[in-house]
């Protein structure tokens, strides 16, 4: 059974090495077809079809495709689709797709797990009847070109009394005739799908890299260093190695983050950026310092990149030369060009196509919705129905001779403005993974009906009998925090925080976890929850519903009724909770003076003890902040908001949170004593007080001295900052102090210095996340490591491994981060919707004053916009004056401050259709030709915009879903 | 002068007549031979758990109630009345120390020698001192074994005039096990050498001497050049000996002179040659099947 | 990610094994004949000759002698061109010195040392080719040797060495998997009475898997075994079958 092959490689490092590894062939390796009828390896379950139906015209009998490195490489949208089925991905094929794109391969990789499309692996490497032998002086390319040609033809004769074909698709031309001489049947991939019934699928075929020749000879860029003259030009130091981050504001401008370098160096315009797009590993070489240049102050107008090409190309090097010139010495920045792209790290982009003014034609521009991403040109036959819809398409190339990489449409989203379009949009756009939960993933799942064992029940603690409750926002399903409060005989008090016991579900290395620590968060949209783990797990099983037994890890103390703590204690926990209740109903039982069931008591000695620690807290020196949260009133038949609220906070919701703060710190003690070296903590570095010059040049204004020499001192000095009058003026002063802050960030504990650990905002020396593990991936860490130190888990090697960790940590940051601004666009997004029905007057509060703009504070929506004080269109010279010292705005006898009241219109500027803005426009004060007449006067605008959209239906507001954060961003 | 260079891999493997089966007392370190308690504990095996293992890897033999396991290859265990040859590897009080290939030095005692003049001289203080000029380090000697003593270490004695040092002659080293036990193993070949056919394995060829010069004892050694032919004589048995050996042929001396026979079509060196080897222990091996049936 | 998967998703390893599949094994006794016994073993791509020498009267120092048993002396190098880089000095390094006395523990405790007091045993390993498991080879092939100079042995000793990846234990680990960073578990085991004379282990391994990945060396060495017993045999078969021949002329 075992044949052995040795072969030997020569690899260079430093010199030459002769590298002789074994490699065994085998002859039990099944084809993995069901209708094979020599004596292969049975299988359970044969991953291909019987009977395969043939869709092809080019081949009408059942047949197994067979596609090369290349084909699944640039095609992999067409073989993702459903209808492309039975498809055998040779070992030496995924191999090599593992090493050119990670992304590939686990798309790859999915679908050979998912049944339904019928993929297998053949390894042919292993199999003595097709392996093949790299001849002297062939590539390494050719080999595997016969490899695969090999393999095809053994499956052909293999399967030959079955009734089925094996068809190689190469886009290789070489490759098909010799496949052809060796008579296997070998098509392109074009002719193939062309033969296909599902014609749809012509317009994902992604561009050729040749059939680009045919848009005229003219090269416009400088050709890419090949791979070995990088090397050298790296280690020589000619060349500089790093990552091409492209300017939001202008994308031909980019800094390159140079590895081992702190500056970064700037590129400019189109011809030395040379074909690299945004987030590419580039190789640059630095211009020499008379051409250096800096970033212009022009702002690219969409229209600046016309669609004749030629008359773009032109002018492109000619206006480079001329910013050049106009840069003064001492505003020049080190310039460097890029010589050469060491990996690409192009993805899929939503965007809109542009119109053109021949619909008929096939060949299009497309607008990427991310600014930094340039336009991509690509063919389609559907452009007229496409036209209005936002979709996707992925970049294939980006030949010499063409100004825009080439792409090719991969799906389209929907319609642009649609509700679940755009949520998709945003989605993608922060890299939020949302596709469901794939199969692999689901085989973890518990199976139902889900049982307590009797085995789990004698290693857990039985608090069944505990009067435990949960509180949460109203609709919340996924319940992770229950708690409970007891007095003991001794008079102290026996508080408890159980969490949902995430853990014992999600084991470590499987599926599952890998996706759970993958998505990193559970996202909150307004609308719509982007679960991190399955629905089963976080609205079921792990949810600590009333009237079912849940397992729980709790966090039990024993307190005097002073809060002060005298035992803690961690405990994995069978816990009953008694009621679900939201923060309303849990306030109206604690304020309900004749209820004394068991519950409200447990409630209110919460309560009393949360006040104390939060007293205690704040004396400490952590930070009470403020931001604005809103949610949206939304119809439930159309989920367009119809209103739009601050959220309302309750004693209730600092009652709970507090519990969780203290049960975090607790934890984070503990497993940081534990494992001293690769405990999962947050922490939120104390920024630099010149972060606060905002905040306490604003509060001068008024009167108040800012003390930012300490967290203690700050709090103090905002708790001061009070004026009667103006009752959102210390609010507002909270919004800005929160602008100052940093990033609060995961890390792992063996990294950085205990001094690094401190928690800025809470003012503890340690903090991690426990409390919500459902939707929070860094907690489930922090169960496993709590889990170990109480003996309650086994560890794994991960877990103790530091640079894992932190390799955790920084994706969860990443993913935190985007869940973020995916949730506030999300927010965006609702406002949009919400104004794109009406014009309203609203009051606000000036909150900055800039140079060319106000920015007003509505505290009604909670909303934050700016007024533009020089008007765009005519460009004339403002009305205004600014005064920098005093940061005011005047405008003839009107004078704008800081913390002013203003009323301002609110209403959507649509001149751009993939980034609507909300516009506000200045009411009250009235400054001449500035300002304009309030909604009420112009009403009739406002009717013609109703009449033109649906009109609103006044069913039942229903409360959708979560609001975009359910705790305070700050913990 | 040519030198015959081939490579391992065209060196033919010889055909394999012997392919059998299991004769069933082939044994392998840590085998059951039995879980009878009735045997006795022989070489090569060891108790435990009330079962007999064997400790080797070989045959197993039974004598009566003695079982023990035979090794195809070991080293020499000396039994009392062996004749052995070895090599003096140093001088000691009263002694010298003699290599057999056994698993300790022998030890040939000053008063168990011959020393020139007469059987029944006493040993004295002066026999100590000229100790080295009898038997120096190096020399090669012949003896029977006297005694065996407790920790397995070998005492030998030269007295008789066919024990003593050996002179001029080749040394052939063999496995212990593939001599055979005869009555003699001192053997004057009609070929015109003597053998001597240590039961260490040891072997000793030489040119024939004269009768009255094997009573010396040795102790003169005889110098005199050695005839070119008798020298080829000897060459030609150490190689046959050695191709004996090579395909475990027991040794005594029909075999060893039917390989000299049969090895005459042969030049001498080319008896080192695997294939040569094969034909000649071939042919040797279907005479004696013959004469032995 | 373009790291080395040692266990694909169809459960071949890297040279085109399954987790629980040895390499091949080869193996000749009695290359030397000045030794009293020999061996040259591969194990895939790992190359090891081993002589044995002895019982014989201790050498050097007379003190060294144990007065109730063999002491065994054993010597463990690596020729310079065995490894990828050339190797500076073949003995005498800190691994070598650690392999040597690896290799001394194990065969003392399987040697039946008591039966040749006041004597010395030389066991001298040398690796000609290095590719993962030198200690596994080195100790297989010193037990050839032993056999073919018939030092009496209480059993075969049989090593091999595993790793763990993906959920899985994997045997006989070569080189590229040796050096991957996973735990690597060393056993020598005697075969037929199950017991462990030595265990190593490098790097980490979750207690939990440590079984799972013992059981499967375990498992492995048996294999070993019966792959080097069955050849032992069928040469000592061989063997007698020429000696009752010769025995009846």
């Amino acid at each position: 059974m075992l044949t052995n092959k040795v072969f030997i490689k020569k690899t260079k490092s430093g010199g030459v090495m002769k590298i002789v590894r074994e490699h065994y062939l085998r002859d039990d390796i099944s084809c993995g077809s069901p209708a094979c009828d020599k004596d292969c390896e049975a299988l359970d379950r044969y991953p291909l079809e019987e009977k395969p139906i043939s869709d092809s015209k080019l081949v009408p009998v059942p047949h197994y495709i067979v596609p090369d490195t290349n084909v699944v490489l640039h095609q992999i949208d067409i073989l993702e689709d459903p209808s492309v089925k039975n498809v055998i991905i040779l070992q030496i094929v995924l191999d090599e797709i593992r090493h050119r794109s990670a992304p590939i391969y686990k798309r790859v990789k999915d679908m050979l797990c998912n049944s339904a499309k019928c993929f297998y692996t053949y390894c042919n490497e292993f199999n003595m009847h097709t392996y093949v032998e790299r001849k002297p002086k062939e590539s390494a390319n050719d080999r595997n070109d016969r490899a695969i040609r090999k393999a095809v033809g053994w499956y052909a004769d293999h399967l030959i009394k079955a009734g089925i074909e094996v068809v190689l698709l190469t886009n290789d031309a070489d490759n098909r005739k010799q496949a052809v001489a060796e008579d296997l049947m070998a098509f392109t991939v074009h002719d193939y799908v062309k033969s296909l019934s599902n014609q749809s699928l012509i317009d994902r075929l992604a561009n050729p890299l040749n059939q680009s020749s045919d848009f005229g000879g003219k090269t416009l860029f400088p050709e890419h260093l090949g791979l070995a003259e990088i090397q050298k030009g790296i280690r020589s130091g000619k060349y500089l190695q790093g990552t091409l981050l492209i300017s939001r504001e202008n994308y031909l401008e980019a800094n390159v983050s140079v590895r081992d370098q702190e500056n970064m160096v700037f590129v400019q315009g189109l011809y030395n950026l040379n074909r690299a797009v945004n987030d590419d590993n580039v190789v640059i070489e630095m211009l020499p310092e008379a051409e250096w240049s800096c970033p212009s102050s022009m702002v690219m107008r969409e229209d600046d990149a016309k669609d004749e090409e030629d008359e773009a190309n032109e002018s492109m090097t000619d206006t480079e030369t001329l910013i050049r010139n106009k840069v003064p010495k001492e505003l020049r920045q080190p310039t460097g060009h890029v010589v050469g792209i060491i990996k690409r790290n192009w993805r899929q982009y939503c965007g809109i196509l542009q119109p053109s003014v021949i619909m008929e034609r096939t060949r299009h521009l497309f607008i990427p919705a991310e600014k930094r991403i340039p336009k991509i040109r690509i063919e389609t036959r559907q452009a007229q129905t496409l036209m209005s819809k936002r979709i996707i398409v992925a970049i294939d190339s980006w030949p010499r001779n063409s100004r825009y990489p080439l792409g090719h449409f991969v799906r389209c989203l929907g319609e642009v403005g649609d509700k679940d379009t755009e949520n998709e949009v945003l989605l993608l756009e922060h890299d939020v993974p949302h596709a469901n939960f794939s199969e692999a993933v689901l085989s973890f799942l518990p199976k139902m009906p889900w049982t307590i064992t009797e085995e789990e029940e004698k290693r857990r603690r039985d608090l069944r009998h505990l009067d435990i409750c949960s509180v949460d926002p109203p609709g919340c399903t996924d319940i992770d925090d229950a708690l409970h409060c007891r007095e003991l005989e001794n008079g102290n008090y026996e508080v408890g925080v159980h969490i949902a016991d995430v853990s014992h579900f999600i084991r470590p290395g499987n599926a599952l976890d890998q996706e759970a620590a993958n998505r990193g968060t559970t996202v909150y949209l307004t609308d719509k929850r982007i679960d991190m783990v399955p629905d089963l797990l976080s609205s079921n099983l792990c949810s600590l519903r009333c009237d079912v037994f849940r397992f729980a890890f709790s966090v039990i103390w024993e307190m005097t009724k002073d809060a002060d703590i005298v035992k803690t204690d961690f405990t994995k926990s069978i816990i009953l909770s008694k009621a679900s209740l939201t923060y309303a109903q849990a306030q109206i039982r604690i304020d309900d003076q004749n209820d004394h069931g068991n519950l409200t008591k447990s409630l209110r000695g919460l309560n009393s003890l949360a006040k104390i620690l939060k007293k205690k807290r704040l004396d400490n020196g952590a930070l009470s902040l403020a931001s604005t949260e809103v949610r949206f009133h939304v119809d439930s038949e159309t989920h367009d908001p119809i209103d739009v609220q601050t959220k309302e906070l309750r004693e209730t919701n600092s009652m709970v949170e507090e519990f969780m703060l203290l049960a975090n710190v607790a934890v984070a003690e503990k497993i940081l004593h534990e494992f001293p070296d690769n405990a999962l903590l947050r922490r939120h570095p104390s920024p630099p007080s010149s972060n606060f010059g905002p905040v306490i040049k604003a509060a001068e204004s008024k009167g108040f001295e800012i003390d930012v020499s300490s967290g203690k001192a700050l709090a103090d000095s905002l708790d001061k900052a009070v004026v009667p009058e103006n009752p959102y003026f210390n609010i507002m002063l909270r919004i800005m102090t929160t602008r100052c802050m940093m990033q609060a960030v995961y890390f792992c504990s063996g990294m950085l210095q205990p001094s690094d650990y401190m928690h800025y905002g809470l003012a503890a020396p340690v903090y991690t996340h426990f409390t919500s593990p459902i939707r929070r991936y860094s907690d489930i860490i922090a169960h496993r490591l709590l889990a170990v130190s109480i003996g309650a888990d086994s560890s794994y090697q991960d877990l103790l491994d530091k640079s894992k960790i932190q390799k955790v940590c920084n994706n969860l940051n990443f993913r935190h981060k985007m869940a973020q601004y995916a949730g506030r666009a999300s927010v965006n997004l609702h406002t949009h919707l919400f104004f794109k029905k009406r014009i309203q007057d609203e009051e606000g509060y000036v909150l900055f004053v800039r140079k060319n703009a106000l920015q007003v504070l509505i505290p009604k929506y909670g909303l934050e916009g700016t007024v533009f004080l020089n008007d765009e269109n005519k460009k004339s010279s403002s009305i205004f004056v600014y005064n920098e010292e005093e940061s005011t705005q005047t405008a003839g006898d009107v004078i704008f401050h800081v913390f002013d009241p203003v009323i301002v219109q609110l209403s959507i500027d649509r001149s751009n259709v993939q980034h609507m803005k909300l516009s506000l426009k200045l009411v009250k004060p009235q400054v001449p030709g500035f300002s304009v007449p309030s909604a009420s006067e112009s009403s009739e605008q406002q009717e013609m915009d109703t009449s033109s959209g649906t009109s609103l239906s006044s069913k039942s507001n229903a409360d959708v879903g979560k609001p975009p954060q359910k705790k305070k961003k700050k913990r | 002068m040519s030198v015959d260079i081939r490579l391992a891999s065209s060196r033919g493997k010889g055909a394999d007549l012997y392919h059998g089966e299991d004769p069933g007392n082939i044994v392998t370190p840590g085998d059951v031979i039995t879980a009878d308690t009735g045997f006795m504990r022989g070489h090569g095996t060891y108790m435990e758990e009330d079962c007999l293992h064997a400790s080797v890897a070989g045959t197993v033999e039974r004598v009566n109630k003695l079982v023990s396991v035979r090794p195809p290859k070991t080293r020499y265990n000396g039994e009392i009345g062996d004749v052995v040859i070895g090599r003096v590897i140093e001088l000691a009080l009263r002694r010298w120390r003699v290599e057999t290939h056994s698993r300790m030095d022998s030890v040939l005692m000053l008063s168990s020698v011959n020393l020139p003049g007469g059987e029944l001289r006493r040993r004295s203080e002066e026999d100590e001192k000229m100790m080295r000029s009898y038997l120096k380090e190096g020399d090669l000697i012949s003896a029977e074994v006297q005694n065996v003593m407790s920790d397995g270490c070998l005492s030998l004695h030269t007295r008789s005039l066919k024990y003593g040092k050996l002179g001029q002659g080749t040394l052939v080293q063999v496995s212990p096990s593939l001599v055979l036990r005869r009555k003699t193993h001192f053997h004057n070949l009609p070929v015109g050498a003597s053998i001597i056919l240590g039961n260490n394995g040891f072997i000793w060829l030489s040119p024939t001497q004269d009768e009255q010069d094997g009573d010396t004892g040795g102790y003169q050694t005889n110098l005199q050049p050695v005839s070119h032919s008798d020298r080829e004589v000897i060459a030609r048995l150490r190689n046959c000996v050695l191709a004996l050996a090579d395909r475990q042929m027991l040794l005594f001396d029909t075999s060893i002179l039917h390989a000299y026979e049969a090895s005459m079509k042969h030049t001498v060196k080319e008896l080192l040659k695997p294939e040569v080897i094969a034909d000649v222990v071939d042919l040797v091996r279907q005479r004696m099947e013959l004469e032995g049936s | 990610m373009a790291g080395m998967e040692l266990l694909s998703d169809q459960g071949f390893r890297m040279d085109g094994r399954k987790s629980n599949e040895l390499r091949r094994i080869r193996f000749k006794k009695g290359v030397f004949n000045q030794a009293d016994g020999s061996a040259y073993l591969e194990q895939g791509n790992t190359k090891v000759l081993a002589a044995v020498y002895g019982p014989h009267e201790i050498r050097g120092s007379k003190s060294k002698a144990l007065h109730d048993r063999v002491l065994i002396n054993c010597q463990y190098s690596m020729a310079t061109f065995s490894t990828q880089d050339r190797k500076r000095r073949p003995r005498g390094d800190r691994k070598s010195q650690e392999m040597t006395s690896h290799l001394k523990q194990t065969f003392d405790a399987v040697v039946l040392t008591e039966l040749y007091p006041k004597t010395q045993l030389d066991i001298y390993v040398e690796v000609l080719q290095s590719d993962g498991g030198n200690y596994c080879a080195s100790v297989n092939a010193a037990t050839l040797a032993l056999m073919d100079a018939g030092i009496p042995m209480k059993d075969y000793v049989i090593a091999c060495a595993g790793s763990f990846t993906r959920e899985t234990p994997i045997i006989d680990i070569n080189h590229l998997e040796e050096s991957s960073g996973g735990a690597e578990v060393i056993m020598a085991i005697l075969p037929r009475c199950d017991q462990i004379v030595f265990l190593e282990m490098n790097s980490r391994l979750h207690e939990d898997h440590l079984s799972a990945v013992m059981d499967h060396v375990m498992a492995g060495c048996k294999d070993i075994f019966n792959v080097l017993n069955q050849q032992v045999r069928e040469e000592l078969v061989r063997r007698t079958v020429q000696d009752s021949l010769v025995d009846s002329g």
